[in-house]
């Protein structure tokens, strides 16, 4: 058998004296969703894209989300597929220096479909002045709420801090937690601070803080953190947050329990899931702490990208217009219940919550990503930590400051 | 005279040394061949459409180049004439070889590899020229790493694990003798007691995780008999209201990681009966008759007839349950992840987290964590070692 093999071998050898290239036309892509609709939503971009390009050659893969966090490392540089799917803003960062993400700048600039729809997410999608993906979708952050307890009580949609305290008061007086969260993946509880900082600071602090240009232990993000306070205070969290995921954390505010959810909109399938209709749910944006700051917004947007390694750069640049064109952002997004981030495309208009999310993305002074793809992923992991511990302990807040310094000192070098 | 002596043996010599080196030069030749083949080169060869599809055959070419040229290299040292003279010396070395070669590049190379990354900055990555993207930081990774209350968090759980852990010892032992009798049915007995053995530590992780839940675990509901009542909530919904919240045993930073080792525990104890019974199975019924003539009962036979018999099971449930409790990884993953905020972290999966988990990517820290465990695993494998070698030297 081993010397069928080395014949074999020995036969490729030669062989690759005489000719050199692979196929021309191929196309590899690598996506990271197996959720029944996303995984859908993508199949059928595809199938469309194929029917486009009959001379491609396409080959979708398809991975577990998490998975594919720790594989896209040796796929960048081992054994690179021609398109990627990975996260714009700081996480692209070390793949973007490393050189290992193709520049993408003359596709922007040469399509005008890119250089013209995409206006508010393409600073998120830059780094060093050049573009490097194009985002599929992105949907909004907010506060999800029990609109049929609201109504019970008589309270209405909070448009500022002291009337969301307020509502809080009126809810734990009817026997209702205000919120419910699960921290224990940890990166619910960074949802909160970054809204709390956006309110009480605004979108150019709170970049500082994740570019690292400022302390933890600044004045202004100990503000954040005494509103954080006064949340915890007035506006209970579930006393089990720790042990439970997001999806955990449904369970009370489903039973109604409890009344309100700082969440993103993929979460609504869930709630509905959990038995919940259109009726009983609904959505508004976290209100205004410190008035007259321009509002900014939660928006983490999902990208596709070209390795530097792959084979086939053009078709794969082919893909990536393809994806931004209106049509298949429009199909794309109706069919996961997300944004399309291209302006021009369709939204589905019978989503109370998707409407009500376009208005809010696309009437927002600033789009953050989320602290874990903000700020780089050591610190994020720290941040994040640490926000779970002030959250089940207040009076930790100047250690856990501190120590967020030390981190930040030792990650931003 | 002389010179007819060594005549043949020359031309034996030079006939064998023709063989040898045509052997050493295919075992080259081969290991070149093996590193040269690429998967677009089989993806040719064999007219396949996708590169991807010539992962495997391109995988098996190149391991069975290797495996010929591991075998040509044989054929050429076995031919050697300095070979032939000292077979006895060099056969257990050439038997070793394979073995040895696997363990210097997957266990020995990668130690000194770690320890050098320990004084490194680096994301993990190589650019796309396949260069190494970190710097040199020197003494750094350290100085950050005894500054970091983490760090002596996930060292205080790992002394915490060693010694609590040792529970298994004596409790195992205690089952052992309560089971080492003749019932009717026994046998289902001992293995319903060895049966948390058999689960997966994962699996066991899990039961623990969901018994512990304060929401709707095992421990809640009991706990609710005492303390809660149902009520309808403001929605008409039935929900518990507590007088004392239950505790949130994996959600606390002071019981985290007491409630992951008592799930450690669990499958442990059942192992170390399992040794203790086997070495029940060999204390000698004279002795212990002997001792019962001179009037030893209870506690004194134990301690002093049944003990010293059972040393060896002792020896090894020990040696177990040290490895065992460094090996707490798979618990603490299932179970809360390091959380909350890492106070349930031991150095192992701090360094897991650090260096490989969620992409934070801190490698050259993680490799100092890794370095700083190495070191004290060291003190621990050293002392078993030169107890084994004492036990060697005075057995022969």
């Amino acid at each position: 058998m081993s010397s069928r093999f080395t014949k074999l071998a020995l036969g490729a050898a030669i062989g690759s004296l005489f000719s050199g290239g692979v196929l021309a036309s191929d196309l590899v892509i690598t996506f990271d969703d197996l959720n029944p609709d996303k995984k859908a939503a993508y199949e059928a971009a595809v199938e469309a894209f194929k029917a486009a390009n009959p001379d491609i050659n396409v080959t979708a893969n398809n991975g577990d989300r998490e998975a594919h966090k720790g594989t896209i490392r040796n796929a960048l540089q081992n054994d690179a597929p021609d398109v990627i799917t990975w996260y714009p803003g700081n996480r692209m960062g070390p793949f973007v220096d490393a050189g290992l993400f193709a520049d993408i700048s003359d596709l922007w600039a040469s399509d005008p479909n890119l250089s013209t729809n995409f206006e508010a997410i393409k600073p998120t999608m830059s780094r060093d002045g050049k573009q490097w993906g194009v985002p599929y979708s992105y949907y909004q952050w907010g506060v999800y709420y029990r609109k049929d307890i609201y109504d019970k009580l008589g309270l209405t949609e909070p448009a500022t801090w002291d009337e969301l305290l307020s509502n809080c008061d009126a809810l734990k007086e009817a026997g209702v937690t205000p919120f419910t969260i699960g921290t224990k993946f940890l990166w619910t509880a960074a949802g909160v601070f970054d809204y709390l900082n956006l309110r009480t600071n605004g979108y150019d602090v709170h970049n500082d803080l994740t570019a690292g240009k400022i302390k933890y232990t600044d004045d202004r993000i100990r503000n954040t953190f005494a509103n954080w306070e006064t949340m915890l205070d007035r506006c209970t969290f579930v006393s089990t947050h720790a042990t439970m995921s997001w999806q955990d954390a449904i369970s009370p505010f489903a039973n109604g329990d409890a009344a309100m959810y700082v969440m993103g909109n993929f979460s609504v399938g869930q709630y509905k899931e959990a038995g919940l209709t259109d009726d009983q749910i609904d959505f508004f944006q976290f209100p205004e702490i410190t008035p007259g700051l321009p509002r900014a917004e939660e928006a983490p947007a999902d990208a596709f990208f070209i390795p530097a390694n792959a084979t086939n750069m053009e078709n794969a640049k082919k893909f990536l217009a393809f994806v931004a064109t209106p049509e298949v952002q429009g199909d794309w997004n109706k069919a996961i219940g997300q944004l399309p981030p291209n302006a021009a495309a369709e939204i589905n208009t019978d989503d109370k919550f998707i409407v009500e999310g376009m208005e809010t993305l696309s009437t927002a002074a600033g789009l953050a990503q989320f602290y874990d793809r903000d700020a780089p992923a050591a610190m994020a992991k720290a941040g994040m930590e640490g926000f779970q511990r002030f959250m089940l302990d207040p009076s930790t807040l100047d250690e856990v400051l501190e120590g967020l310094d030390k981190v930040q000192a030792e990650v931003y070098k | 005279m002389t010179s007819h002596v060594t005549r043949p043996d020359a031309r034996f010599a030079t006939s064998v040394s023709q063989v040898t080196i045509a052997a050493l030069v295919m075992a080259i030749a081969l290991y070149f061949l093996s590193s040269v083949i690429s998967t677009s080169m089989i993806q040719e060869m064999l007219g396949l459409r996708r590169q991807i599809d010539a992962r495997v055959p391109t995988f098996l070419i190149r391991i069975c180049c290797l495996l010929v040229a591991i075998a040509a290299a044989f054929y050429a040292v076995t031919g050697l004439s300095m070979y032939k003279r000292n077979k006895l010396a060099w056969a257990p070395w050439l038997f070793l070889a394979v073995g040895l070669g696997f363990f210097i590049v997957y266990v020995i190379a990668p130690i000194f590899q770690s320890i050098s990354y320990s004084f490194t900055r680096w994301n993990g990555l190589y650019d796309i020229n396949g260069d190494w993207t970190g710097e040199w930081v020197g003494l750094q990774n350290y100085r950050v790493l005894f500054d970091d209350p983490n760090f002596y968090t996930s060292l205080k759980n790992n002394v915490l694990w060693l010694v609590l852990f040792m529970l298994a010892v004596p409790i195992g032992l205690f089952l052992a003798l309560f089971l080492n009798q003749v019932v009717t049915g026994i046998r289902i007995y001992k293995s319903l007691f060895f049966f948390p053995f058999v689960i997966s530590q994962v699996v066991v992780g899990l039961i623990f995780a969901w018994a512990y839940n304060p929401e709707f675990g095992l421990l809640s509901e009991i706990w609710s008999w005492f303390f809660c009542e149902t009520k309808e909530n403001i929605m008409g919904n039935l929900t518990r209201v507590c007088s004392v919240e239950p505790p949130s045993i994996l959600g606390d930073e002071d019981s985290a990681t007491y409630g992951i080792i008592a799930a450690g525990l669990w499958p442990q104890i059942a192992y170390c009966m399992i040794l203790y019974l086997t070495g029940l199975n060999n204390v000698s019924s004279d002795q212990i008759e002997a001792g019962q003539l001179d009037g030893a009962k209870g506690w004194k036979m134990l301690w002093h007839v049944v003990l010293p018999q059972l040393k060896p099971a002792t020896f090894i449930a020990i040696v177990v349950t040290v490895i065992g409790a460094l090996r707490s990884f798979d618990m603490i993953a299932t179970m809360t992840q390091g959380g909350p905020y890492g106070s349930s972290n031991v150095l192992a999966y701090y360094m897991y987290d650090q260096a490989v988990g969620e992409g934070v990517g801190r490698y050259g820290y993680g490799s100092a964590i890794a370095t700083v465990l190495f070191l004290i695993m060291l003190v621990y494998i050293s002392y078993f070692l030169l107890r084994m070698y004492q036990d060697e030297k005075e057995g022969s």
